[in-house]
């Protein structure tokens, strides 16, 4: 009898830790407006019936274009907003995603549509080793370090013959119409974007996103609450990986051919970095945000001056800019203030 | 064996000339604890202005390596006031610096490429193709010059900072900042002027980079690795450790070069970044354990 006692006893205790940790980890946001994010996945997803009445090709480009960066940055988002660690190198888990399902659909015709979860697991396979080792140094030397990794990996596939070396690797054309060319991709980056940020809202909200944050703070307090600070952020880290080379994927099957100067080009990271800090690092709703900011921006510039250096030089200036005067981003500033409107409090 | 000799000349001179591209990086991460991932664009900023120089006027880029310092030393002040003394209170002071300093440089490098396009350039003084000849070895006399200035530079610094009012204060600012501050050191002046020393290192080892590499904009971010692997392999904040890190690194590449093969010698500075920061991550002479 006592043991049947102390058996329930146990079991619940064991009940009220999990409520109590639930409760810790999920905030009960009343304000929340679920309803918008579901309403733009709505119309994301009815775009393409304007293809009926005439070509909208370069309107849906941009949507495409965008859900992809949104769907990098929120990946971004894990290891560098959530848990605290800036990397500069996360374009090498694009370009490993890229090259992953390009070498097959080259060589196996195996559409990238298929394969960019296969790509995403190789990629954070690649992030969890790359992590154990680089996680170990937290600040600038990671930040530094994450440089170096993208080095090493541009010189690798430059000189990878298989893969194509600095040339690359052509892939096939699709033989849609260009009608509906676009459509396949189109609807892989709009889903992909929704799921991202799905699960970033789930790992924020979990008991794990919770020691993420615990160990952005201070690390050396987070590891005696009992964190296992090292196995949580190389899992952050691979998570991330994964988000990002899922997109590599698709995107390289998009722009029908892979080049080491394309994909494993600091930009590519810087921009993730932009898009978090601008829109609000560790927000559910920061990066996309920011991603629609650049893209913008991004347009604007090419649109209206052209050359790549001016774009850099005002890339440069908007990072700047935005780290001198919103350190916390669109969606962060507002937030304190408390001024952010309902349909963009995502958290 | 003459092989080997030779392998050691070519890497002790170029070593001379990285030691002084990575010391101002050092100086400035001593004293204010800011990593400038700007500094090698800063450094091709100091080339173009001896390859103008040398194109226009047909100056020799050692004679205007002064010049050059000064610009950038000047330049220095500006991004100091402009950027960073504002961000002194920020909580998370280093990785806003890393990021702000990141952006620096892509914007330097936008602003580089769009005024004198992306072309590779390298200044061409007579002695920049010639060679000393000793027996059957060779010593470029470019890549000497260079390297003996470089090394004139780093002596007159240590100089500097080991027996002038002024080095002191830097040296004390750079042990313990609060510290220096309680004795009467004007913490803010003293980075300023560390900063802008530190950024006139990068114009003045630009002015030599300029005929011992071809340069252009976007070559920054080769840099930036190789130059962070010297500095924290030398323990950052470390100018001697950083001389000797830069030496015995380009020695190593120079025989990567010569026996495995011409572009695996960059890779050497990369991977042993990565070996550093995993076995001894305050580097050969740094003091701090944690480089947080």
């Amino acid at each position: 009898m006592a043991v049947n006692l102390q058996q329930a006893d146990a079991s619940s205790v064991l009940e009220a830790r999990r409520i109590h940790n639930q409760k810790l980890a999920r905030q009960h946001d009343q304000t929340r407006a679920t309803w918008f994010p579901l309403t733009v996945l709505g119309v994301l997803l009815a775009l393409p019936l304007l293809q009926l009445t005439g070509n909208y090709n370069y309107l849906l480009h941009l949507v495409l274009f965008t859900a992809s960066y949104a769907v990098m940055a929120s990946g971004w988002n894990i290891i560098g907003g959530f848990a605290g660690y800036i990397s500069l190198g996360h374009a090498v888990f694009f370009a490993i995603g890229g090259y992953f399902s390009g070498v097959l659909l080259a060589r196996y015709g195996i559409s990238s549509l298929l394969t960019a979860p296969l790509a995403g697991l190789a990629a954070a396979a690649c992030g969890y080793i790359v992590g154990l080792i680089t996680l170990k140094v937290r600040g600038p030397s990671f930040i530094i370090s994450s440089i170096a990794l993208l080095m090493i990996a541009r010189i690798l596939f430059d000189h990878w013959e298989f893969i194509g070396g600095a040339n690359g690797l052509s892939l096939p054309v699709t033989d849609l119409p260009v009608q509906t060319a676009k459509l396949p991709y189109y609807y892989a980056f709009v889903l992909m974007a929704a799921f991202t940020v799905w699960a970033t809202y789930r790992i924020k909200h979990s008991k794990f996103g919770l020691g993420l944050r615990a160990l952005s703070k201070d690390e050396v307090k987070a590891e005696s609450a009992g964190i296992n600070t090292r196995f949580y952020k190389v899992l952050a880290f691979a998570l991330s990986a994964f988000f990002v080379g899922m997109a590599g994927a698709v995107w390289g099957e998009y722009l029908t051919y892979l080049r080491p100067n394309i994909f494993l080009i600091i930009l590519v990271s810087a921009n993730l970095v932009l898009m978090c800090i601008l829109g609000g690092k560790g927000t559910i709703a920061g990066p996309v945000v920011g991603a629609i900011l650049i893209v913008a921006f991004n347009e604007i510039f090419v649109a209206t001056l052209g050359a790549s250096e001016i774009n850099i030089l005002a890339t440069g200036f908007v990072m700047v800019l935005g780290l001198m005067f919103f350190p916390n981003g669109v969606i962060g500033t507002l937030a304190r203030k408390g001024k952010l409107p309902r349909v963009l409090n995502w958290d | 064996m003459t092989d080997i000799l030779q392998i050691l000349i070519l890497g002790l001179a170029l070593g001379g000339v990285i030691a002084l591209m990575g010391s101002g990086l050092s100086l400035v991460f001593g004293v204010m604890r800011i990593v400038n991932l700007a500094h090698p664009s800063l450094i091709i900023c100091g080339a173009y202005v001896s390859y103008w120089a040398f194109k226009l006027w047909g100056l020799d880029p050692i004679a205007t390596l002064p010049i050059a310092a000064l610009i950038m030393a000047a330049i220095g002040v500006l991004l100091y006031r402009l950027m960073f003394e504002s961000q002194a209170k920020s909580a998370r002071y280093s990785e806003m610096t890393v990021l702000l300093t990141f952006a620096l440089a892509m914007i330097v490098e936008g602003f580089l490429g769009a005024a004198f396009t992306n072309t590779q350039r390298v200044t061409s003084p007579e002695y920049a193709t010639d060679a000393f000849f000793i027996g059957s070895l060779f010593i470029p006399k470019g890549q000497l010059y260079a390297g003996c200035v470089s090394l004139a530079i780093i002596g007159a610094l240590t100089l500097f900072l080991n027996y002038s009012r002024l080095g002191y204060a830097i040296r004390a600012t750079t042990q313990n900042r609060e510290a220096a501050e309680l004795l009467g050191v004007n913490v803010n002046l003293i980075s300023m002027i560390a900063f802008a020393i530190g950024i006139g290192l990068a114009g003045a080892a630009g002015s030599l980079v300029s005929f011992v590499f071809s340069f252009f904009p976007a070559k920054q971010w080769e840099w930036i690795a190789m130059l962070m692997s010297v500095v924290v392999l030398g323990g950052m904040g470390s100018v001697l450790g950083t001389v000797v890190a830069a030496l015995l690194l380009s020695v190593i590449a120079a025989f990567v070069g010569t026996w495995v093969g011409a572009t695996w010698s960059t890779m050497t500075f990369f991977l042993a970044l990565f070996v550093i920061l995993l076995i001894r991550p305050q580097g050969l002479f740094g003091e701090k354990p944690e480089l947080a």
